[in-house]
């Protein structure tokens, strides 16, 4: 068959089946700041990691050491009748929590003990009330007593509902780099580092919790290009996208963690800095490099692995245990005309300070949005004037006149946003000397600006804010 | 091949009667009979047009099929041309033109109270009962405050600092005329009710009033019928019509979930978003 008849019919194939296309293809940071220090063996090292522990998202990896609910279940047979299977699940190793039985339609059954051990048997459904399984096929007929795994295609069904729905903006490898992303103002979200900005945990390194995911699918974002998905997704394709994002977010911070490692030892410029330093050659410096990391990609890289996605594992853990979620101390403090005058004072006073980035009148055009910036990072100032987030890209304080509450506008999302700032971003947690009743004061009054608009404070001390605030950039 | 044409041409009226007869049943018509009255007359209204242009139909192609059969069947008579007949040209300006004088007037009341404000119903005209804005690509829900019994205020055009907020999930009560007021925060959208007939674009800028008296409870669509950037299927969402008191209690639940504080609140089960 010649080439021409071959690619039309991949076309006539792509054409029936919808074509994914072949932008299905994990992307890895190249070209960011973060990786072009690395030695490229290193960068290829890293990239070979990634693959062998995540995959490609049409040949993802469920890499057991990540705390992502595969929706696998263990367990063992207890009865078999004809094409069903009674099915008794460990409970320790079920986590199948808000899937549809549906999900093990199409999936096999994999025998890990017995007769028949490491052989699949295809199955056609589950009932999850009598606990059993219809199998599709007799060719493997299993033992009662045999232990099986099952299950954890949730990433297949996680990725699928992501390329229709969240693909677009947020990129095949949560890189919020989509087709449509650069048209966009905020940018969508880029997981890769694991943060998320608005989460019900502690600022500025806590994780994002499922709630907070699943609030963020149900809500969407106001004042942004993030739309709420429900009712439209059901409540099981929401955990299904959840989970697939949490991953693609690890497998992120797993390639930055990585990279990061790599970055003194591996430095991109190490052999021309040594061959200048010794003297030697630079050639025999790198296959110096090349043995050096042929050695340790040996001996000492699945050790280092290990211990990456152990840390991050701890920490999305971490987000989901009980009394993660930032409760206050105290319940609100009624909102009266007093508690907004306290709030204000805080607003505008020292401590706080809130005034410096969302100004005078609150419009999100404070003093420090004039200055230039500089990048904690790098080290480096950024080009322009204003504040930039951990993405590094520009970012406005929020208005407050507008009433757009991008976090959700209860009273508890003002409260967490203040006291544990905005994570990714420059919006500080407020200094711990703030009390929880005054912090009620400063939502109480943060609620109240779009009604009543505050007017400029005279006082010198905030007088150079006060002319930057005056001349006021377009917001 | 005569006879193939006349075939031809009789097919159609009756493949389309057979089609029309079947759809109901595929759940290729209407989304069931309409939640209320005005979407029933507006129904009425289309089935009306629906048997006037099936005659017509009906009649074009049998007399075309006549024709046909009978001169395949006659050799001796010869087609003839004409140049016209007053007569005839008279009777299908007219007859047509009657017919849709007499659709124009008819419909009139129905429109009436479905477009023009001064004929909503005064309950529904002085209180709106939620603004709807449409955003790419999610429809916000507004709702006035509630007052000290629990009974929502009036809706103001401006945010008030105890509105009531949602998203993709509009509760009107049943049995009262209800009004939104339609907005569009970007582009144009097209607030869709399949089964309540209700078809109204969002336009930016503007603020459009729609009003219905729901009959029937249940969870209906609510969908964007404009195509309105390349997310417009996800501005799919819910109507909720429910019994007055399951709509306060709505509210009321809406109220404490809003002013959630994290410590006990009025609903603390309501603790859990969605
Ligand atoms: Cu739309």
């Amino acid at each position: 068959m010649s080439v021409r008849w071959q690619s039309l019919i991949v076309g006539l194939a792509c054409a029936l089946a919808g074509c994914g296309g072949d932008g299905s293809q994990m992307r890895f940071v190249e070209n960011s700041t973060l990786a072009k220090p690395v030695h490229r063996k290193a960068r290829a090292v890293v990239k070979t990691t990634l693959e062998e522990h995540f995959g490609a998202p049409l040949n993802s990896v469920a890499w057991l050491e990540l705390p992502v609910k595969y929706g696998r279940a263990e367990g063992k047979i207890t009865a078999i009748d004809d094409q069903t299977l009674s099915v008794e699940f460990n409970a320790e190793t079920m986590d199948l929590t808000g899937f549809d039985a549906a999900e093990f339609a199409g999936t096999e059954l994999l025998l890990t003990s017995g007769t028949n051990q490491e052989k699949a048997i295809p199955l056609a459904s589950f009932d999850g009330k009598t606990k059993t399984f219809e199998m599709s096929s007799l060719a493997v007929v299993p033992a009662v007593g045999d232990q099986f795994v099952a299950g954890g295609n949730v990433l297949k069904h996680g990725r699928k509902l992501y390329a229709r729905h969240c693909q677009h903006c947020h990129g095949v490898s949560g890189d919020g780099d989509g087709p449509t992303a650069k048209y966009l103002n905020p940018r969508p979200r880029d997981y890769r580092q694991g943060k998320f900005k608005f989460t019900s945990t502690a600022g500025p390194a806590g994780k994002a919790t499922r709630d907070d995911l699943r609030r963020i699918l149900g809500q969407g974002i106001p004042g942004t290009y993030m739309p709420a998905f429900v009712p439209m997704l059901k409540d099981g394709e929401l955990t299904a996208i959840i989970e697939y994002v949490r991953w693609l977010a690890m497998r992120g911070e797993v390639e930055w963690q990585l990279l990061g490692q790599f970055k003194d030892e591996y430095a991109s410029d190490r052999a021309k800095k040594e061959a200048k330093e010794s003297g030697g050659k630079e050639s025999e410096i790198e296959k110096q490099i090349d043995s050096q990391l042929k050695e340790f990609v040996k001996s000492g890289l699945s050790a280092l692995v290990q211990e990456v996605a152990g840390d991050l594992a701890d920490k999305w853990i971490a987000a989901e245990e009980e009394g993660a979620a930032i409760i206050p101390e105290l319940a609100r403090v009624a909102d009266s005309p007093e508690s907004r005058k306290r709030g204000k004072d805080l607003f505008y006073g020292k401590v706080a300070n809130c005034v410096n980035c969302h100004g005078l009148a609150a419009k999100g055009n404070g003093a420090q949005t004039e200055d230039v910036a500089k990048n904690l990072r790098t080290g480096e100032l950024y080009p322009t004037p204003g504040l930039f987030d951990d993405w590094d890209q520009p970012v406005k304080p929020r208005d407050l006149t507008r009433g757009i509450y991008r976090g959700g506008r209860r009273p508890i999302d003002i409260y967490r946003r203040i006291t544990q700032g905005i994570k990714g971003t420059p919006m500080p947690g407020a200094p711990k000397t703030i009390k929880s009743d005054e912090i009620w004061d400063l939502v109480n009054f943060v609620l109240s600006i779009p009604f009543e608009s505050p007017a400029p404070k005279t006082a010198s001390a905030h007088s150079i804010a006060g002319q930057s605030g005056e001349k006021g950039h377009a917001n | 091949m005569r006879k193939f044409w006349c075939g031809f041409f009789i097919f159609w009226p009756i493949a389309a009667i057979i089609y029309s007869a079947v759809s109901p049943q595929f759940n290729w018509w209407f989304p069931g009979p309409s939640v209320t009255e005005l979407g029933q007359r507006i129904d009425n209204l289309f089935y009306l047009i629906l048997i006037i242009v099936t005659a017509v139909f009906i009649g074009t192609q049998v007399a075309l099929g006549y024709c046909l059969w009978r001169a395949s069947h006659n050799k001796e008579e010869r087609a003839w041309f004409t140049h016209g007949s007053h007569n005839l040209e008279v009777i299908w300006s007219v007859v047509p033109s009657v017919i849709l004088l007499f659709l124009a007037l008819y419909q009139m009341d129905v429109w009436a109270l479905y477009r023009v404000q001064s004929f909503f119903p005064k309950e529904a005209r002085e209180a709106p009962v939620a603004e709807v804005t449409a955003r790419q690509f999610e429809w916000r829900i507004r709702y006035p405050g509630l007052d000290e019994h629990g009974v929502p205020k009036k809706l103001h055009l401006k945010p008030q600092p105890d509105d009531l907020y949602t998203v993709n999930d509009l509760h009107v009560p049943i049995g009262r005329p209800v009004m939104i007021n339609l907005r569009s925060d970007d582009v144009q959208h097209s607030f869709f009710l399949p089964h309540l007939r209700i078809k109204q674009d969002a336009i930016p800028g503007q603020i459009i009033p729609i009003w219905f008296k729901p009959e029937r409870p249940g969870n209906f669509d609510l969908a964007c019928a404009e195509l309105c950037g390349w997310g417009h299927y996800k501005m799919r969402a819910q109507l909720i019509v429910e019994r007055e008191v399951e709509f306060q209690a709505y509210l009321q639940k809406l109220r404490a979930d809003q002013n959630y504080d994290g410590h006990a609140t009025p609903s603390a089960v309501a603790k859990k978003d969605e």
